[in-house]
């Protein structure tokens, strides 16, 4: 079997970042969570596949139903890409609210202390 | 008046950077009679909080911008802590005339209802074409999106019976407020009534900048159907 260049670049980069993430969980390191380390496997595993394997985009091709490989691979990325930003969007609203909150509490701080 | 009920009302204003008019609305709304004003300064870079305090207004202030909705949430809790029995919302820049108040109030006092939607398109004389057309969308939205019509969903101005304010829990914070106490009116099957007010718009109301414009609509349309779906 033939490495292209790109093949190792790839491989190596998906490598360094589930080892982060590994030992990120293991340390407690920027509020790991057990979903967030499998999803980091799941992105950087299934890119290292993909680029070392290109032959399994076939496969994925043929579960989904969808001819060609390639618009197989944009598929799946466009629904990674979606659910991250639902992901993202969902985590800056409830940020959103927890601020709104914070910030509440302490305008009526003054009042709260009074009441009592 | 207010004296001619034994309800402890009081006003709630959302205000950011209205120091060159806050003064005036807080003394036109103590000429009228009522003497519960709360101010919620929204993070403002100017003296809007002080200039309340110095008008006799309980001044509240938001350390950062939270937006509409959340400093007029402040406010109501604000009320309810110091035991309102009735709140009226209104906006800082003066654009809501507080002799309308009472009219706002009568029904809640009167058990009829547990809040009053002040509403300016049943008598829109004054108001640019625009903001009607503008307020026709959003009531179209607030309908389509909450099952509720009204014929004003975007007026600030309001009234609440204190079971009103206290069932009323939305998580908006920013102008998507109003139809969101719309919807919440809808879902708790609270009884509401609309009434006509009127409409000052001034030069100066109609100036700033942070007002509901084209972009602040979209994100407001945004922000209803987000809350619908999660």
């Amino acid at each position: 079997m033939r490495f292209h260049i790109y093949q190792v670049v790839i491989s190596v980069i998906s490598a360094i970042m589930i080892y982060q993430g590994v030992t990120n969980y293991i340390k407690g390191k920027n509020n790991p969570t057990l979903l967030k380390l499998l999803a980091r496997i799941a992105v950087w595993g299934s890119m290292a596949l993909i680029t070392i394997f290109p032959n399994i985009s076939n496969v994925a091709a043929k579960i989904i139903g969808i001819e060609g490989n390639i618009n197989a691979v944009i598929l799946i990325g466009f629904i990674f890409v979606f659910l991250m930003m639902f992901k993202l969007l969902s985590a800056i609203e409830r940020l959103e609210q927890d601020l709104s909150i914070v910030t509440r509490n302490d305008a009526l701080k003054r009042i709260n202390e009074e009441e009592k | 008046m207010a004296s001619q009920t034994e309800s402890k009302i009081f006003v709630v204003i959302p205000a950011f950077n209205e120091e060159r008019v806050i003064g005036d609305v807080i003394n036109e709304i103590r000429n009228v009679g009522y003497r519960n004003i709360i101010v919620v300064d929204d993070g403002s870079s100017d003296e809007t909080c002080r200039k309340a305090k110095e008008a006799g207004a309980i001044s509240l202030k938001h350390k950062i911008n939270r937006g509409k909705g959340a400093a007029t949430k402040t406010g109501i809790e604000a009320a309810k802590l110091l035991g309102a029995d009735i709140i009226v919302t209104m906006d800082g820049d003066g654009q809501h005339d507080p002799e309308d108040i009472q009219k706002l109030i009568s029904p809640i006092v009167d058990k009829e209802c547990d809040v009053v939607l002040g509403t300016r398109l049943l008598d829109p004389k004054g108001m640019p074409w625009h903001k009607i057309f503008a307020n026709k969308i959003g009531n179209f939205f607030t309908w389509y999106l909450f099952g509720l019509w009204v014929t004003d969903s975007q007026s600030g101005f309001r009234a609440y019976s204190r079971h009103a304010a206290q069932v009323i829990n939305t998580k908006a914070d920013r102008y998507e407020y109003d139809s969101q106490v719309i919807r919440e009116i809808y879902i708790y099957k609270l009884k509401f009534k609309e009434i006509p007010i009127a409409v000052r718009y001034t030069e100066y109301s109609m100036g700033k900048i942070q007002k509901q414009g084209i972009a602040n609509g979209f994100k407001t349309l945004y922000k209803m159907v987000w809350s619908l779906l999660f």
